[in-house]
């Protein structure tokens, strides 16, 4: 957009398209007539039709929409983005997580802040990680930028809770070794795109 | 040995530089971009990476090692040099692991930046893989090989640089190219990647551990995460890190570094310091600088009762008693108590420097010492140091005596009475004259001797120094072509005939010759020496006289001072003085200091009736250098600024200084009024700049201006014959220990104990009672390979410990050692 | 006489308890009507589908702070509450209920007090209502307040004119204004109900009722959108309560007087018996507003003026008037 049209203050006057709601009357006879002419056709009836109708279909024809929401749960989508989930890898059952640190670098709200170390086995080891919930704004970047599928949102959205820290620790959000086989894979931001092998070039190997 | 300024053109830039000038470093210095690897800026080309292929004046050469001619036309980047640069790029990212996640280099990993740069998407080359293991060459260097890229730059900076010649390319055991690359490839990334394949970086003592400073400077310099720093392995992320530029304050180089900070960990929100970085390409660093950064005073809060105290203690104190380690507005401050309150100020560690610099000025009419350290390992190409001990005294006047040799193809005369195996292996042209303690006049006599422009000598000097040479003569064996007459028959003819042929042979031969008794006396062989001294000399142009701590506490102080101005003024040396301690140069200059303390004591971070300490185990705690900003003044001769790393929640000694009617506003007040009299300038705190442009000039703070006055006729004194003999200490701390702060720091982990040469080790046993005149101290023994003789060494750095009153003035005493 | 006086005050004392009580049960019908007609389900939590709410809400209610805001004219701002309440409740006084039925052989007339200007005492005490919401609004130093009492007089003063001039007609058509005369004249089945008679009359009425008890699309006394609650912004707990009630009441009472006036009253409805059928004409009545407020928007004060005396009352002039002359000739 171009600086002259932001500078066009004349509000009003751009591309708006005005919907053919006729001409109000202007003199008191034409009142008088709409008035009159309303009255007769009952439209305020249909109103009442409608409303009545709706009560018909809920009553009676068990089209109610009404979720007794702690008793009952709508389904929701693969992709929301609720409190997250650290994954394991399938095969050994490690955590995903190798502590790259760029969850804590991209998000937004500051919150995500983990302690590596070096450990017994030359490897990165996560001896902490924490979300703080309470500056989380689920904006779903870490879960896009981690380059091992290790943080991603999971589907838990009741975030209320005594303390904070409850679902904070790295621990809370780690797939239970025992529901490993029931590990899914996060469909949503970050995840492998079902083409992603076409858009890869091969690095030869002298295998 | 100025060098020719001239004009060359790098992608039509014009750039100025010096004849002889390498144009990757003309380009740098101009900020001109030549993507290179292995080439270190003020170390020799290694050739390794090959990536700075350029073409000059239509050639193609590596501009690392191409040097720059007057009107030289220069092209960075073709469209075949891109080529060649990707392809090696490409041979770079073969096998090299993918784990820049977890990487410590991940953000600024020059591999990852070269290979962005030169946009590489695609590789086309492939090798089987060795196994490499990661190993931990020591105390604190990590190298893991498997990331390494074989650029050498460890190798080159630990040679040329730091001295220690502690790693070395090694066989990788990797599998032969693939004869097919050969053709297809371009040549020069075939021709590096056939080398790359073949090596890999090990300690150069053929062990598994290196033997070297522990100075951690490879890890500063190694472009990806192969070594680094053993303590800093994945504990935190390089873009996480706050840079805080600062000084060091552990000796008297008051090098430039970063301080990086983060919160410490999740539990503990407060900022630690979680390593040290520095300029490398321009500031070599030291163990202590990189590894002695957590010696701050943590979790100190204001104890308002014990600054009460503190103020009643300033209030009745008659003596300030304080260490060298100190900013240049910390010790004004202490003058202006001096000055207002009649206190006296004791430093034990700056006095007899201080005495030592106002008797040069007095000899020489300018109160601060001609050259620098700076000035020395650009321009020298002969140095000579005298009573320094340069492994141990300062890093960066041994860097400087290395570099010489390295890079200058210079020569070195190392006196000193401590023997030390490194020193010779600087270079070549390296003479160590290992003498006795207390010769340190003759040595001076023996340079002046070897260096000065005879005729411009007084003629005192010149008929003493007379008396040293004799006229001998020896018998030498010479060879000799001798001309014989042979008869020879030839069988066919029966002829005779008469050959002439030359045979050598040896013959004995009295010559006359020089003998020099000074360099006899002084321990060496004077015939061998005149030989190698002949050889030493050839092609020098410009000589750096370096003086050290030993001077400064000798009984012949006075006359020493005189013979270093004499040195300067008659050998045009270029002479730097080390000042013994952090800030010694600054505190020299701006307090007056007495010898003796007297009455009620203060001590800050010394000891004393009421204890001022950053140690955090005085009666009122004090900041340490990391948590202060301030000025500190370099050996270099330089005012220059530092800044607060870390929170500090206490009392400060400006806040004293308030309580007592005599302070400022903010210790950083006090910068504008170091005294203009001693060659500080007026110039705010927030006025001083900090750091270096792109051809290595250094701009932080400001430099000293020598303050010039009348020099004195006074004669020099013939050299005393007074040399201690017997058993004999030297005060000499280990290589990363200066004082109690490097000793706090987790990751130097040098002991309070007596060095000693391995064979004396082995004598003294494990533990030892040194009695000395005064008192006694009972120590562990601990070898160090790197001495020789039979001094032993006593470190310093535990001012509680109070070995400076047990030395006195010297820095060498007779001693007793009782094995315990 | 003491007898008299025994059944009075029993009687008043079974309106009080009674009609208060389908007043809050009326809170709970009109949530649920109104759920069910945005297809929800209502309250559902407390008891038996949700029946148990308004014991829940009568707890909150009376358990909550009695707060009165700095600066408000204490008396008037705790008395206005009562006002609304009380004036409510009298108003029932002179309403029939039910028809003459015997209990433990004594004939009980389920009126506290048949008075013979029943309906005019009646609209006077619901025209006397409004002092309630205007004195609430100018008591509590609340510029919402202020002009929820604003809003009080001028829709109260206005509709009261329509009130009165609807339910003229009917009055001279009957001859008398005792609500008892008004069912009696009606006792002849569906085809003497007075709305065959006087079908303009309902309408206005109906309407003007609407605004008398405040209720949607003429709630712009407490219209939240507007102004905050109006005259009831400062309130809570059981204060705020007495006005929900006494609403609640007006709401019942215009029921039975539509249902007495227009609609043959308590007598029997073919085979329903009369009792039955003026609670089910009643019930209409107060569904019927809850289904006008599921169903219609608000208007705005100023069509409110403009449909009060521009439309609604000139039509009642005309009714009385035309009424006149039929009954002349």
């Amino acid at each position: 957009m171009s600086l002259e049209q932001f500078k066009d203050r004349n509000v009003g006057t751009q591309n708006y398209t005005m919907l053919d709601l006729g001409e109000s009357p202007k003199t008191g006879w034409g009142k008088f007539k709409q008035v009159a002419k309303r009255s007769v056709k009952l439209e305020l009836f249909t109103g009442l039709k409608v409303t009545f109708r709706e009560m018909i279909k809920a009553l009676f024809m068990g089209e109610m929409h009404t979720t007794k929401y702690p008793f009952e749960k709508l389904p929701i989508a693969p992709r929301y983005r609720a409190i997250h989930e650290m994954k394991r890898l399938l095969e050994s059952g490690h955590y995903r997580c190798i502590g790259c640190g760029l969850c804590e670098k991209i998000c937004i709200a500051d919150c995500i802040r983990m302690d590596t170390r070096y450990d017994e086995n030359q490897r990165k080891e996560v001896s902490e990680y924490t979300i703080n919930f309470g500056r989380c704004i689920f904006c779903g970047y870490c879960a896009e930028v981690c380059p091992e599928l290790a943080i991603v949102h999971g589907g838990r959205y009741e975030n209320a809770s005594e303390q904070r820290a409850s679902f904070a620790l790295f621990e809370d959000m780690l797939t239970p070794l025992d529901q490993l086989t029931q590990q899914k894979e996060y469909p949503g931001f970050g995840a492998v795109s079902p083409d992603a092998d076409k858009k890869i070039k091969k690095t030869p190997l002298a295998y | 040995m100025s060098k020719k300024e001239i004009t060359i053109r790098i992608d039509g830039v014009e750039c100025r530089t010096t004849e002889g000038e390498y144009i990757l470093n003309a380009a740098r210095a101009n900020g001109i971009f030549i993507p290179a690897i292995c080439y270190l800026t003020r170390c020799s080309p290694t050739l390794a990476c090959r990536i700075c292929l350029v073409e000059a004046d239509g050639k193609r050469v590596y501009s690392c090692n191409a040097k720059a001619k007057e009107g030289m036309e220069v092209v960075t980047s073709t469209e075949e040099i891109l080529e060649e640069r990707r392809a090696i790029m490409e041979v770079y990212d073969v096998n090299h692991p993918l784990q820049c996640g977890v990487c410590d280099q991940h953000g600024e990993c020059e591999l990852q930046n070269y290979t962005l740069e030169l946009a590489v998407d695609f590789q086309h080359y492939a090798i089987a893989d060795t196994m490499r293991e990661v190993k931990d060459w020591s105390t604190v260097l990590h190298y893991d090989a498997g990331l390494c890229i074989v650029c050498e730059r460890c190798v080159t900076v630990c040679k040329d640089m730091i001295g220690d010649n502690a790693l070395k390319t090694g066989p990788r055991g990797g599998s032969a190219l693939d004869k097919a690359y050969k053709e297809t490839m371009p040549k020069d990334a075939y021709a590096m990647w056939n080398k790359l394949q073949k090596s890999i970086i090990v300690p150069s003592n053929g062990t598994e551990h290196t033997n070297c400073s522990d100075c951690g400077e490879c890890t500063a310099v190694c472009p990806v995460g192969a070594l680094t720093e053993r303590d800093f392995v994945y504990k935190a992320n390089p873009w996480e890190l706050k840079e805080i530029p600062a000084t060091c304050a552990h000796c008297s180089s008051g090098c430039h570094l970063y301080y990086e900070t983060r919160f410490a960990s999740i539990d503990n929100h407060e900022e630690m310091i979680f390593r040290v970085k520095n300029e490398w390409n321009f500031q070599s660093l030291c163990g202590a600088g990189r590894f002695g950064y957590d010696f701050e005073n943590r979790d100190v809060t204001k104890d308002e009762a014990a600054f009460a105290k503190a103020v009643e203690a300033l209030k009745k104190a008659e003596t300030v008693r304080f260490p060298a380690m100190i900013s240049n507005e910390e010790a004004l401050m202490l003058q202006r108590l001096k000055e207002e309150r009649g206190v006296k100020l004791v430093n034990p560690e700056v006095r007899p420097f201080q005495r030592f610099l106002q008797a040069y000025a007095k000899a020489s009419g300018r109160s601060l010492y001609g050259s620098d350290f700076k000035e020395i390992m650009k321009e020298a190409d002969f140095v000579v140091s005298v009573g320094a001990a340069l492994r141990n005294d300062n890093p960066n006047a041994r860097y400087a005596f290395n570099s010489v040799q390295k890079m200058n193809k210079g020569a070195g005369i190392y006196f000193h009475p401590v023997g030390d195996t490194l020193v010779p292996t600087f270079g070549k042209s390296v003479e160590c004259i290992t003498h006795k303690p207390g010769q340190e006049e003759s040595a001076l006599y023996l340079v002046l001797d070897l260096f000065a422009d005879k005729e411009s000598l007084p003629d005192y000097l010149r008929e003493y120094l007379a008396g040293f040479h004799e006229t001998r003569t020896r018998t030498v064996k010479e060879k000799v072509m001798k001309e014989i007459v042979e008869v020879v028959k030839d069988e066919e003819s029966g002829e005779e005939k008469e050959v002439k042929k030359k045979v050598p042979e040896m013959v004995e031969k009295e010559v006359e010759y020089d003998h020099n008794l000074l360099a006899e006396s002084l321990g060496v062989d004077p015939v061998a020496f005149s030989e190698s001294f002949e050889k030493m000399m050839k092609k020098k142009e410009s000589f750096a006289l370096i003086v050290g701590e030993d001077l400064y506490g000798h009984p012949q102080w006075e006359n020493l001072a005189r013979l270093v101005a004499l040195v300067e003024k008659h050998c045009g040396m270029m002479t730097a003085m080390i000042p013994p301690k952090s800030n010694a140069l600054g505190v020299a200059l701006i307090c007056e200091l007495v010898d003796e303390a007297s009455g009620y004591t203060v001590g800050y971070n010394q000891p004393g009736d009421f204890r001022l300490s950053a140690l955090g185990d005085g009666d009122l705690d004090m900041p340490a250098m990391n948590q202060q900003e301030g000025t500190m003044t370099t050996m270099d001769k330089r005012v220059v600024p530092t800044n607060a790393a870390l929170e500090y929640g206490g009392y400060e000694l400006n806040d004293l200084m308030n309580a007592l009617g005599l302070g400022k506003r903010l210790t950083i007040d006090w910068t504008l009024e170091l005294p203009a009299e001693k060659g500080f300038q007026a110039v705010a705190f927030d006025d001083l700049k900090d750091g270096f442009l792109n051809d290595g000039t250094e701009i932080r703070g400001y430099a000293l201006t020598p303050i010039k006055g009348r020099a004195s006729t006074a004669k020099a004194k013939e050299a005393s014959d007074e040399v201690l003999e017997g058993e004999i200490a030297y005060r000499c701390n280990p290589q990363r220990q200066f004082n109690d702060f490097t000793d706090r720091a987790h990751q130097i982990f040098e002991a309070f104990a007596l060095y000693a040469s391995p064979a004396k080790a082995e004598e003294l046993g494990e533990k030892v009672e040194v009695v000395f005149e005064k008192g006694s101290l009972t120590l562990e023994v601990v070898a160090d390979e790197r001495m020789e003789g039979e001094i032993v060494a006593v470190p310093d750095f535990k001012a509680d410990r109070d070995v400076y009153g047990l030395f006195g003035e010297s820095r060498y005493a007779n001693v007793t050692i009782k094995k315990v | 006489m003491d007898g008299y006086i025994i059944a009075t005050v029993i009687k008043a004392i079974l309106v009080l308890a009674v009609i208060s009580a389908l007043a809050g049960f009326g809170t709970y019908l009109e949530r649920k009507v109104l759920a069910f007609m945005q297809r929800r389900l209502g309250p559902m939590h407390v008891g038996p589908y949700g029946l148990l709410q308004l014991v829940a809400d009568g707890i909150k209610l009376f358990t909550k702070e009695d707060f009165i805001p700095n600066n408000a004219n204490r008396l008037i701002f705790m008395i206005a509450p009562v006002i609304t309440a009380a004036t409510a409740f009298i108003a029932l006084a002179a309403v029939p209920m039910l028809p003459e039925f015997e209990l433990f052989g004594i004939t009980v007339r389920p009126i506290v007090s048949d008075l013979n200007i029943g309906i005019l005492f009646v609209l006077g005490m619901m025209a006397a209502g409004l002092y309630g919401p205007l004195l609430a609004g100018v008591a509590q130093h609340n510029k919402w307040g202020l002009l929820g009492a604003a809003r009080t007089a001028v829709q109260f003063l206005s509709y009261e004119v329509v009130t009165g001039l609807s339910i003229l007609a009917p009055i001279m058509i009957v001859g008398s204004l005792s609500l008892i005369d008004f069912n009696n004249y009606q006792a002849g089945g569906i085809g003497e109900w007075l709305i065959w008679k006087q079908p303009l009359a309902f309408i206005l009425f109906l309407i003007a009722g609407f605004a008398e008890t405040n209720r949607t699309p003429f709630d712009l006394l407490e219209h939240e959108a507007e102004v905050v609650s109006g005259y009831a912004t400062e309130y809570s707990g059981m204060r705020w309560g007495m006005f929900f009630i006494g609403e609640y009441a007006n709401m019942i009472t215009i029921g039975f007087l539509a249902s007495l006036v227009f609609f043959g009253g308590f007598n029997d409805w073919g085979f329903i018996p009369g009792g039955l059928a003026i609670l089910l004409k009643v019930s209409f009545f107060f569904f019927l507003m809850l289904w006008v407020r599921a169903s219609w928007p608000h208007i705005r004060p100023d069509q409110l003026m403009w449909l009060c005396w521009k439309v609604l009352m000139p039509l009642a002039v005309i009714n009385v008037t035309v009424t006149g002359f039929v009954m002349m000739f």
